[in-house]
């Protein structure tokens, strides 16, 4: 079984389950939606690139929602339905059947964030110019693998423990706010700071922003390509760690007859 | 069977469950799920696995198909150690579960077959008709293209069948395949395994049914307590209790206290009883039905007795006295 195929098919799995059951639709593209729109009505009348910075906020806080929804429910929908037994008998490695999931719920979040995006520019008239689009997409895209890493080394804790939809809730809103989606990380207190910059969607955004805005009012000193680097050598980071923890939870839910317990 | 090759062999298996309670004092309790147990299966027989609820049945399916580690002891299963090659295991086995769960019920028969042809590694070349033949096997070819939700019990159960054939297993693990099945649904599901083994697939069946077991099995290994009490052919099983004699009675009324008083009689050997709201039937295995007759029909007198009869004992009755008796209800 190539490892190709099972992230391919895992993905068109999740696919098939997030349009045949609506409720996803709350969480992973409502939601943010809300959140956006009462951000541009607080800053429709303000001049300069804070409307913007808000669109991308919420587009943003879309992906992260449905890469952490991904990891965390997709586990637990699979203890109640009984069927990650099912998917742990076959020869293919859990971490490849997540990974597809979890591309797939970031993907999502892609959709919803363009979804915001032309949504502001249509019904707000929000001034909504990327400076430059070509790197603004390619920041989007890499930001979208590099939370789907993050999401792949968060649902390892998933799949340990009973409490996923417990975690999924508790960490939505850390991370909106440690990767700076919501308002530049050079606001919080300096002891966050090193959280925020593990986390590789932080660079991501700052990436998006830098190539959307065309300006470092509010990005890091390190600049768009010098993001990227960085956010890229972080997912890299998560996967090896994903993998490695993966192995692991395989032996540990096998040896402690824990993994159809909910 | 002798000289077939054992496609399972099992030596000395033991599963412990450790369990935690409590918060700051932490209390621990190990239960011993299996107990030592050693048995082989081998290549195109049907084994079957009979046991009372909590028995260590599913415990060992489960160690058998790798999703648990034994706590000691080893398993070899088509060669492999489940511990060690546990991949190589899984391309080569089947799970049919019982039941409701199993499946994902917002998708189609069709999707689902294809999601787990995909994570068994079917070649994409022959997999749609490989799903093709399987829904025809299993008789929902007609149904394919319809979602999981809409479908009958029986037809779940069918679709489950077809999600653990649909790699073209060697060795097929069903754990209660008919748990729940009206009997025209569970007499199907007779058909398919029959089917398969005419296939020259191995199957180990887990059942509560002794008339299934009785029909299907090569072999039966009863197990209790973690322990396995008893393997042989249903014949030999059954030979086991041929010096008794059952004392069937229909009754209505019956209580629990009224089976636990026939089960103290001297020469009562095992009781089981059918409770339905109607009337229930009494099953009393004995020694010697002419003396002991009037002695279980004078425990129930002032019930109403509907009838009694004298039968020969069946796998059930040794099952039961293997098990040392149970209430059915």
């Amino acid at each position: 079984m190539s490892r190709l195929r099972a992230v391919a098919t895992a993905f068109r799995q999740q696919a098939l389950i997030f349009w045949a059951d609506p409720q996803w639709l709350i969480p992973n593209i409502i939601a943010p939606f809300v959140i956006t729109l009462v951000a541009l009505m607080l800053f429709k009348n303000v001049d300069g690139p804070v409307v913007l910075y808000a669109v991308l906020g919420g587009g943003m806080m879309g992906m992260w929602g449905n890469t952490l929804y991904s990891s965390g429910w997709s586990i637990q929908s699979d203890r109640w339905w009984g069927t990650l037994e099912s998917n742990l008998v076959t020869p293919t490695p859990l971490i490849w059947i997540i990974a597809g999931r979890a591309i797939w719920n970031a993907w999502i979040g892609i959709l919803n964030g363009v979804l915001i995006l032309v949504f502001a520019e249509v019904v707000f008239q929000a001034p909504i110019s990327l400076n430059d689009p070509v790197l603004f997409f390619l920041a989007f895209f890499l930001t979208l693998l590099s939370l789907s890493a993050l999401g792949l080394l968060f649902s390892s804790a998933f799949v340990l423990t009973r409490a996923a939809s417990v975690l999924t809730n508790g960490l939505e809103f850390p991370i909106y706010i440690g990767t700076g989606t919501m308002f530049p990380i050079a606001l919080l207190p300096f002891w966050m700071n090193p959280l925020s910059l593990s986390l590789g969607p932080t660079w991501g955004i700052d990436a998006i922003r830098y190539s959307a805005l065309g300006t470092t009012q509010f990005t890091f000193v390190e600049g768009y390509w010098g993001d990227l680097a960085i956010m890229i050598l972080l997912s890299f980071v998560y996967l090896a760690v994903a993998v490695v923890l993966f192995g692991w939870l395989d032996r540990k839910v096998r040896r402690d007859a824990s993994m159809g317990r909910f | 069977m002798a000289g077939r090759e054992a496609v399972i062999e099992v030596n000395d298996l033991v599963r412990v469950y450790k369990t935690s309670s409590g918060f700051v004092r932490k209390k621990r309790k190990e239960t011993v799920a299996v107990d030592h147990i050693s048995f082989s299966v081998e290549q195109g027989e049907l084994f079957g696995l009979l046991g009372p609820n909590g028995a260590g049945k599913t415990t060992t399916i489960k160690m058998l198909t790798t999703l648990l580690l034994p706590t000691s002891g080893s398993i070899k299963v088509l060669g492999y150690d489940i511990v060690k090659d546990s991949i190589e295991v899984r391309k080569r086995i089947g799970l049919i579960l019982g039941g409701e769960k199993g499946l994902y019920y917002r998708i189609t028969a069709r999707q689902n077959l294809k999601y787990f042809a995909d994570l068994y590694g079917v070649p994409l070349s022959t997999r749609d008709k490989r799903i093709r033949e399987v829904l025809d096997l299993v008789g929902l070819q007609d149904r394919a293209d319809e979602r999981v939700e809409d479908f009958s019990r029986g037809m779940k159960q069918r679709l489950h069948i077809a999600k653990g054939i649909v790699h073209d297993p060697e060795l097929i693990f069903m754990d209660e395949p008919s748990i729940g099945l009206d009997p025209q649904a569970a007499r199907d599901t007779r058909r398919m395994i029959k089917d398969f083994i005419s296939a020259g697939k191995t199957i180990m069946l887990t059942t509560h049914y002794m008339y299934e077991a009785d029909e299907l099995c090569d072999r039966i290994g009863v197990i209790t307590k973690g322990k396995i009490v008893a393997l042989d052919t249903p014949e030999v099983l059954k030979r086991l209790v041929r010096d008794t004699s059952v004392i069937e009675v229909e009754v209505f009324g019956l209580t629990e206290k009224l089976i636990e008083d026939t089960r103290r009689l001297p020469g009562v050997q095992a009781v089981s009883a059918t409770m339905a709201e109607d009337k229930q039937v009494m099953r009393v295995q004995v020694t010697d039905p002419a003396e002991m007759l009037g002695k279980v029909v004078a425990i129930l007198q002032d019930r109403k007795v509907i009838g009694v009869k004298v039968k020969e004992p069946t796998l059930e009755d040794a099952y039961l006295w293997l098990v040392e008796g149970d209430v059915e209800t």
